[in-house]
């Protein structure tokens, strides 16, 4: 009996290499498994629907339902639907100064309202993280409250605000600030605006939570060693915070570039952001092939942030 | 009162506490810190010599932290006022203080590396570019970490850590150094390099430092003076043979070192001897001069390595018998705990003088134990 334990547990120590390696094989494959739902995830709703919509924008419009070919449906004729395939729809949008120009538009809009978001978000988390521990659950539900809304509402209610007779003229009016009202709706600052307000938490969670994370004494301790506060801030605070930062940002700049429906109730006809190239091609004209290549260029151009900011985020965990 | 060798320090010919004209260096004046309704410095005054090399000892939570953290600057006292070289420092920001630092959760910069780290403070003070490079490499090499000049805090030993916090805190040479818990997580032996070089340091330097322990050994070979705290007060403040061999109370007694104390009851007293009764029913003679009339319940501290254990039975004053409840053997010297007749367990450490030792006691022998009439210490509190 006493030898039984003996080799047992010899073999459970750092003896029987079979035994072992078969262990470590299944915990392996169990550390595997856990990852398995999220790729089954992005396979389902992300890549299958892509890979569709990269289908489409590769066909040819026709007047018919659905208003493209080929389909792919009886499979014996798949080898010839797949000939028909062509790339005539993005040589098209290349050679259309229409969508580089929306393109174009986007990104800079997008990139604008990024650095506003950020300039606001900063201050905005940094208080947040100073303040006593006792109020900081309820400042970070306020930040989360607009969500509460539906994001068109929201929207919506910043063309009232907005509009020349609106309340922030009316305000800055009574104020005796200005005299003519601001033209602000249907022009770039309305879509900023709009941007700022409605990507603003997505923003400030991330670095208020970077923020938060840091420990307070090393701000102590750049004091201690002879450093001032700013310049403690500048050499201390702001690079912990960094990580923090670049993710609000990317939160904020990647679905802004797409953005829809800000541009469209407060820009006016006179800004041609992508995400309304989009819908105009699909609607308007029931263009899929070439609204289709509209979205994958834009995946396209966005595939790129996203990348460095992985990149980013794998150096600054490891 | 029998007369009693100096007490001095380490260094002999450093002792500015005994002179009166000495002008104090660093003076806290009554402070308290209060956190809401708690004292976590209470009405505390201390004076704090140039060059000193000034141990606080005492308790988790007693208040050393936050009486370092007043000194830096990054709490104010609730009460009370705090000099440094006759300036009071009441509204000095920490950046502006003669004082670095040590933290004791080391508050490493975990973005930059080792070197970074040391060298933050001198380039706030815009030294040379070269200078800096040379100071960082000393102090890295003081403190055995030359070749981790590059890396990132993250990429360190608990104990690198600490040696790099010490590193960064030392590359300034201020002129107050505060070290808060500075050697905790080393081993034994690096610790003691490490105590050694810091002390050379030190007087090297001629920086004051106020060193916060835990260990009260480390305080004893490198302090000039202790201060026992207890409960954000000071309980005394003496250099470490005076803390060992004329503490002030039972706390002190207690806290530095091994001790019996008895309860006594006062017989006589009177021209500097002093005879009481002990509760557990025996006589002492004792050589002391304190204050106190007969009746009067006192305390006699006697350390463990002060009394002498036989086997055969002895007479004479300052005797008691009693049964070898433990023996532990720790190389040099033996340690028994022999329960007295009355019941209370007196603690005993003989020095291994020879290889075998002539006494052969064992568990459940019977044993007398003998002291001198200066062995041990009468407190009244
Ligand atoms: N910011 C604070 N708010 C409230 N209480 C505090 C604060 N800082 C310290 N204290 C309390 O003050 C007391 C003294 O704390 P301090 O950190 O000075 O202890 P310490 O002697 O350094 O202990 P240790 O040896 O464990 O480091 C503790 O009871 C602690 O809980
Ligand atoms: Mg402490």
């Amino acid at each position: 009996m006493a030898e039984d334990v003996g080799t047992r547990n010899a073999a459970a120590g750092s003896g029987d290499p079979e035994v072992l390696s078969s262990r470590r094989t299944r915990m392996k494959f169990r550390g595997r498994a856990v990852i398995i739902p999220p790729y089954v995830w992005l396979l389902a709703f992300f890549l299958l629907p892509f890979l569709i919509v990269f289908k489409i924008s590769l066909s040819e419009v026709v007047v018919a339902m659905p208003p493209y070919r080929p389909t792919f449906g009886d499979p014996s004729e798949w080898w010839g639907a797949l000939r028909q395939l062509t790339i005539d729809n993005y040589l098209w949008i290349a050679s259309d100064e229409l969508y580089i120009n929306s393109y174009v538009e986007s990104l800079w809009i997008a990139g604008i309202s990024t650095v506003i978001t950020l300039l606001i978000a900063y201050p905005l988390a940094y208080g947040m993280a100073r303040a006593p521990a006792g109020l900081r659950p309820t400042l970070l539900m306020l930040v989360i409250l607009p969500f509460w809304t539906s994001f068109l509402i929201r929207v919506y209610a910043w063309i009232g605000i907005l509009k020349p007779e609106g309340l922030l003229n009316q305000l800055l009016i009574a104020i005796g600030l200005i005299d003519e009202p601001l033209l602000i709706i249907n022009t770039h600052w309305a879509i900023f605006i709009g941007i700022t307000y409605s990507y603003l938490p997505f923003m400030t969670l991330p670095i208020y939570a970077s923020l938060d994370r840091m420990d307070h004494s090393l701000i102590e301790a750049a004091a201690d060693l002879g450093c001032p506060p700013l310049k403690a801030f500048w050499t201390i605070t702001l690079p912990l915070s960094l990580p923090g930062v670049v993710a609000g940002c990317f939160l904020v700049f990647i679905p802004a570039v797409g953005e829809f429906v800000i541009p469209d109730l407060l820009g006016g006809s006179r800004t041609l952001m992508i995400g309304k190239t989009v819908w105009l091609e699909f609607f308007t004209n029931r263009d899929w092939p070439v609204a289709s290549a509209v979205a994958v260029v834009l995946v396209a151009i966005l595939v790129l942030p996203i990348v460095i900011f992985q990149r980013y985020q794998a150096r600054a965990g490891g | 009162m029998a007369p009693m060798k100096s007490l001095g320090s380490i260094r002999r010919d450093f002792a500015p506490w005994s002179d009166r004209d000495a002008k104090p260096y660093i003076l806290f004046d009554g402070v308290t810190k209060q956190f809401g309704e708690f004292k976590a410095v209470d009405d505390l005054t201390l004076t704090i010599y140039e060059g000193e090399f000034f141990a606080l000892l005492g308790a988790s939570g007693c208040g050393k932290s936050t009486l370092l953290r007043m000194l830096a600057g990054f709490e104010a006292p609730s009460r009370g006022n705090i000099v440094i070289d006759g300036e009071d420092l009441a509204g000095t920001p920490p950046y502006r203080r003669p004082v670095n630092m040590m933290f004791q959760s080391y508050a490493l910069f975990p973005h930059m590396s080792v070197e970074k780290n040391v060298a933050f403070g001198l380039r706030q003070e815009r030294m040379p570019r070269d200078q800096i490079a040379e100071r960082v490499d000393q102090v890295l090499r003081l403190v055995k970490l030359e070749n981790y000049a590059s890396r990132r805090p993250d990429q360190l030993s608990g104990g690198q850590r600490q040696r790099v916090a010490l590193a960064r805190s030392l590359a300034k040479r201020p002129k107050v150094l505060l070290l808060d818990e500075p050697l905790g997580a080393l081993d034994k032996k690096l610790r003691e390099e490490t105590q050694f070089e810091l002390a050379d340091l030190q007087h090297q330097l001629g920086t004051t430092f106020i060193m916060v322990t835990h260990d009260q050994e480390e305080a004893m070979t490198m302090a000039d003076r202790i201060a026992v705290m207890d409960q954000g007060k000071i309980v005394q403040v003496a250099t470490p043979e005076e803390i060992y061999e004329a503490p002030n109370s039972r706390f002190v007694a207690d806290f530095v070192g091994n001790v019996n104390v008895l309860e006594a009851k006062v017989l006589r007293a009177e021209g500097g001897r002093m005879s009481l009764e002990a509760a557990a029913g025996f006589t002492i003679e004792t050589v002391n001069a304190v204050d106190a009339s007969p009746g009067q319940t006192v305390f006699y501290a006697l350390r463990p390595e002060k009394l002498r254990i036989s086997g055969e039975p002895l007479t004479g004053s300052n005797v008691v018998a009693g049964e070898v409840w433990d023996i532990a053997y720790f190389g040099h010297v033996t340690s028994f705990r022999i329960k007295l007749d009355s019941g209370e367990i007196m603690k005993v450490a003989m020095i291994n003088a020879t290889r075998v030792s002539p006494l052969q006691l064992t568990w459940h022998d019977r044993a007398w134990l003998q002291f001198d009439d200066d062995a041990g210490l009468v407190l009244t509190r």
